[in-house]
């Protein structure tokens, strides 16, 4: 017989196993609900506007098989009250495969701080007097972008739904 | 890198550290400690009988109110026992809305665990024999183990005093929960591999 005062064996270890099992498939997490959860702590945390989604061609909704296509070239575009952004994705130069992307962007404010948050941290470029900016060297998957007035803390930062790349 | 002699460390442990990080300045690590914590409180959540909107939100809420109140927290490594005890909180608060009859200082106590029938048709033969064991359990005990289940040995303490249960109700000792169902599962020829 064993004791409730007895330390948890490998025994309850298995039990507790097979328990989640059962209620990971019966009820499971939502498969983005921790991708949400990131999206709305940034945006409280920054005090930001969320931009909305305006145009979103191929790139919100192709998923991993991205990486065989030769040449693609999709353009987003995220507006909000204060700017506009648009991106558009093709594969690195700086790589011999497509295992990095090019963003080339444009935003309608000259020397504005765009940072792309992706799965390896976030890179940031300040847009030039076009409104222009280029990164070179992204990983695919998830990105949204941050857009701040570097010269005014006083802005809020407008940040974008995330798309994949 | 050498690798360290001692158990890797629990859910807990490494959620605290990436709090830790967090609060220190490093602020991606954040996202580190949603990954980790997210299955965990989901669960919590929906023990508690609430749809998954209102789960959802429950959990949302915890989050906002963390990166709030970051800098006063005492205990970073305590974070995910914090998280827990919002969550509950949280999913009561909201539910009140439709349920009138929970007073504010009640200790809420979870109801008996649901699926919806959709939900056990897709369970395994296995499955089915185990939830129906798990369901001679107290609402109690059914809490407990759905939500300790998602998280590691050494953190089932303190989950369990973060959702009201006694402390020495489980941890390093089976307790009692976890006894029953050792028990009910031990007594079924059928269960047995």
């Amino acid at each position: 017989m064993t004791s409730h005062t007895e330390a948890i064996d490998a025994r309850d270890i298995a039990n507790l196993g097979q328990l989640r099992d059962l209620f990971a498939h019966a009820d499971p997490v939502p498969s983005d609900l921790a991708e949400r959860m990131k999206f709305a702590i940034t945006v409280h945390a920054l005090h930001a506007e969320v931009a909305e989604l305006m145009d979103s061609a191929l790139l919100t909704t192709r998923g991993t098989d991205a990486k065989v296509e030769p040449t693609p070239t999709d353009s987003v575009t995220f507006t909000a009250a204060s700017v506009s952004l648009m991106v558009s994705a093709s594969p690195s130069e700086q790589a011999d495969t497509d295992a990095r992307v090019r963003v080339d962007g444009w935003v309608t404010s000259p020397g504005a701080q765009v940072e792309a948050v992706t799965i390896e941290g976030s890179v940031s470029q300040i847009s030039d007097a076009n409104g222009r900016f280029v990164m070179d060297d992204l990983p695919h998957g998830p990105v949204h972008f941050v857009i701040t007035d570097p010269d005014d803390d006083d802005v809020r930062p407008v940040i974008t739904p995330t798309i994949q790349i | 890198m050498t690798p360290t002699p001692t158990a890797p460390d629990g859910l807990g442990t490494r959620a605290g550290k990436a709090f830790a990080a967090y609060i220190a300045g490093d602020r991606e690590r954040l996202s580190e400690l949603v990954d980790l914590v997210t299955p965990v409180l989901w669960n919590a959540a929906r023990s508690q009988g609430a749809a998954a909107p209102m789960c959802e939100d429950a959990i949302q809420t915890a989050f906002l109110q963390l990166v709030d109140r970051a800098e006063s927290i005492k205990e970073p490594a305590a974070v995910l026992g914090w998280l827990v005890v919002v969550v509950k909180r949280e999913v009561w608060r909201l539910s009140r809305g439709s349920r009138r009859e929970i007073g504010v200082d009640e200790v809420p106590e979870a109801p008996t665990q649901q699926l919806d029938p959709e939900s056990q048709s897709i369970l395994s033969e296995r499955q089915r024999v185990l939830w129906q064991h798990i369901s001679t359990l107290t609402p109690r005990c059914q809490e407990l183990l759905r939500v300790i289940a998602f998280a590691d040995r050494p953190d089932y303490a303190a989950i369990a005093e973060s959702l009201g249960m006694p402390v020495g109700s489980i941890g390093p000792t089976r307790g009692r929960c976890l006894q029953k169902l050792r028990t009910t599962l031990g007594s079924d020829p059928g269960w047995a591999v």
